[in-house]
């Protein structure tokens, strides 16, 4: 039978995590994924492997566009299976166990898992498990602090796929980064998603020299170039090796689309109907607190987390007509210690609009958005930013803590005293 | 020769991965505000680097592409004549290393380097130079205030005799871990680890850098841009540095 059978200790930690997870998100003190994983791991370090014994999986990884990619996958494969998912952004191991902790015992029949997994991680995760798909998203720099440089990165994805022949590749051909790494696979659905950011592709990963972006498809006069898609978007329309539908996405913004092409892509290798998974994927309307609106002491403000200069070009997109913006930048280790990645982002594009610098580190974002001839506000509690703006609609962007800590402030406005308790149990496991 | 300052960010399609193509607007931009013409060249591979600028801008970017820069800037020694007619370089992290006589190539072989500055990077072993760097500035910049920035590398750089670092290091690795200096100094040509991006972080060194081409230059007094460069100044000595 699928039905994983476990030993004792195992047992107890697993119903010890699921315990503290409950903990977690019912004192409305986070998403219970990362804290309880990391319990679990220290008490059981194999529950990983363990845990998804007979669950095939599917890895979703790259710079950008993970959660929202992992989140949409979720419910177009939902149809056809019992889905186990990391849905919040917890994207190390800790976050994988957790997910898998939730749903042990529970037989694994027309089960498959959907991952989102750090791109430094993958490597170290995939192998794990039974991993039958991965999506390649992008490459891009983001926490260059943490997360090695993104040639590395691809390389590394390339190692693992060599050695993992039977591992079947979805992946965005219009990253040069993210084709050199697939090219250690023979077993590669194509997916045209777009490069928003150049920048960190310009230079071959093959040989070195320059690759010519001039054209609609890349190339380097070494012969890489950009491989012949077998998934493309046109405006709302997907097309999936030849048969097309339409995608209505809940989601704002022309990137979205691009994500839903992925998991498109993701349900074309696994035989799911695309038709049932373009509908299921139209009822997603927000993604880890993210795109929706919410209504903060009168103002309507959407919501959006950007956390390197890929995403910013996706939040140009997304803050449509809001008069105001108010954005929030930190420098935890979650985020990247260092906000030079400030300076790589055309902030000249927030022209007109009322702007509030906010976050702990709002200071490099107020000297950033001077020299941007952008006219702002330093407030740093995003909350006060916020209702300072002097319109209804506002955006606010933040990256990734800052974002978090928005959300929490929001939930426990006044239950300061869980976000102590979090700081506490955080400190005693480091 | 032309009234407009020609200010050139040096192949930042390679070099750019840490934002310091942030000194290039941010001197830029300082020039303007006191009245220069200034032209912002943003010289990619397929532009080629080119002669006659003022001020020359090198940043930190990955292996590959660094010894790729290496390659580009070796043809015609456009920057070393630079430098011998006038104009001003500030080099970061990896832009310091392929200016040196040699660096760590992808490989992990020594490559040459320019030479410009008498220092050679060998790659460290153990962890990479990760974190705030907070330097004293010494020599020609010894009393500009302390200065701040952000370093991320594998490299150890060996001062040879007779080079000038930028400053001593207070907080942070700088060049390396024995001789607690950060950086090298030669005329009007600044090396240097610190990102953040460096100008960003220490408007006074940009001043500097930028009078050492143009002479003395006026304050540009109590303007918000210089309230908020104070504001994080301030906030990055006192976060970073407990003396
Ligand atoms: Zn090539």
């Amino acid at each position: 039978m699928s039905r994983v059978a476990l030993g004792l200790n195992a047992n107890i930690a697993v119903g010890l995590t699921r315990v503290a997870s409950w903990a977690v998100r019912s004192l409305g003190a986070g998403d219970g994924g990362v804290l309880p994983g990391r319990i679990l791991l220290r008490l059981y370090p194999d529950a990983i492997t363990e845990l998804s014994r007979s669950l095939p999986c599917v890895i979703v990884s790259g710079t950008n566009a993970k959660t929202t990619t992992t989140a949409l996958a979720k419910e177009a494969l939902s149809g056809s299976f019992e889905v186990v998912s990391n849905t919040t952004g917890a994207n190390m191991e800790g976050g994988v166990a957790c997910a898998l902790a939730l749903q042990a015992g529970r037989s694994l029949e027309r089960s498959i898992g959907v991952f989102e997994v750090d791109e430094a991680y993958l490597p170290v995760i995939a192998p794990q498990l039974e991993t039958k798909v991965v999506a390649l998203l992008n490459l891009s720099r983001d926490q260059l602090d943490r997360v090695s440089e993104t040639r590395l990165t691809s390389a590394k994805w390339r190692a693992f796929l060599e050695e993992h022949p039977a591992v079947k590749v979805v992946a965005n051909c219009d990253d040069p980064l993210v084709v050199f790494a697939a090219n250690g696979s023979a077993s590669v659905l194509w997916v045209s998603a777009g490069l928003n950011f150049v920048q960190d592709a310009r230079s071959c990963p093959t040989c070195g020299g320059e690759i010519d972006f001039s054209k609609s498809r890349w190339f380097c006069s070494c012969g890489f170039s950009r491989p012949e898609p077998d998934v493309e978007v046109d405006g709302k329309i997907i097309s999936v090796c030849g048969k097309t539908v339409e995608a209505e996405l809940a989601l704002p913004g022309s990137c979205n689309v691009s994500n839903a092409a992925m998991v498109l892509g993701i349900c074309e290798v696994l035989g799911v109907d695309i038709d049932s998974a373009a509908r299921r994927m139209s009822y997603v309307a927000e993604v880890a607190g993210r795109y929706k609106r919410v209504n903060i002491d009168g103002h309507s403000v959407r919501m959006l987390l950007s956390k390197n200069p890929a995403g910013w070009v996706e939040v140009f997109d997304m803050v449509g007509n809001d008069p105001s913006v108010v954005v929030a930048i930190n420098a935890q280790i979650a985020d990247g210690r260092d906000p030079s990645w400030l300076w790589d982002v055309p902030f000249e594009q927030l022209f007109g609009r009322e702007v509030f610098a906010s976050g702990e580190r709002a200071f490099d974002l107020s000297v950033r958005l001077h020299y941007a001839g952008i006219s702002h506000r330093v407030v740093k509690d995003p909350l006060e930013a916020i209702r300072s703006c002097r319109c209804g609609e506002v955006s606010f962007v933040g990256n990734y803590t800052s974002f978090q800590a928005l959300r929490r402030q929001l939930k426990n406005k006044d239950q300061p005293v869980l976000t102590e308790i979090r700081r506490l149990a955080d400190r005693i496991l480091r | 020769m032309s009234d407009t300052i020609r200010v050139v960010s040096v192949l930042p399609d390679l070099l750019g991965t840490y934002g310091d193509s942030g000194n290039a607007i941010v001197a830029s931009k300082r020039l303007a505000l006191r009245g220069y013409q200034v032209e912002l060249i943003n010289a990619g591979l397929k532009d080629g680097i080119p002669s006659g600028g003022d001020f020359y801008f090198v940043g930190g970017g990955e292996d590959g592409p660094q010894s790729k820069a290496a390659e580009l800037l070796r043809v015609d020694a456009v920057v070393e004549r630079a430098l011998e007619s006038g104009a001003g370089l500030l080099a970061v992290c990896a832009g310091f290393q392929i200016l040196g006589e040699s660096f760590i190539g992808p490989n992990l072989k020594p490559q040459a380097g320019i030479g410009l500055f008498s220092c050679r990077t060998h790659r460290f072993d153990g962890p990479r130079s990760v974190g705030e760097l907070i330097v004293e500035p010494v020599g020609s910049l010894a009393g500009l205030p302390l200065l701040t920035g952000y370093e991320n590398h594998q490299g150890v750089t060996e001062l040879l005799p007779g080079a000038v670092p930028l400053g001593g290091v207070l907080v942070g690795n700088g060049n390396n871990f024995e001789g607690r200096s950060d950086g090298a100094v030669l005329g009007r040509a600044i090396g240097t680890y610190m990102h953040g991006p460096v100008f960003a972080r220490n408007p006074a060194l940009c001043d500097h850098f930028l009078s050492l081409v143009l002479g003395e230059l006026a304050p540009l007094g109590a303007i918000p841009l210089e309230e908020a460069h104070r504001a994080l100044y301030d906030e990055r000595i006192s976060e970073v540095y407990k003396p």
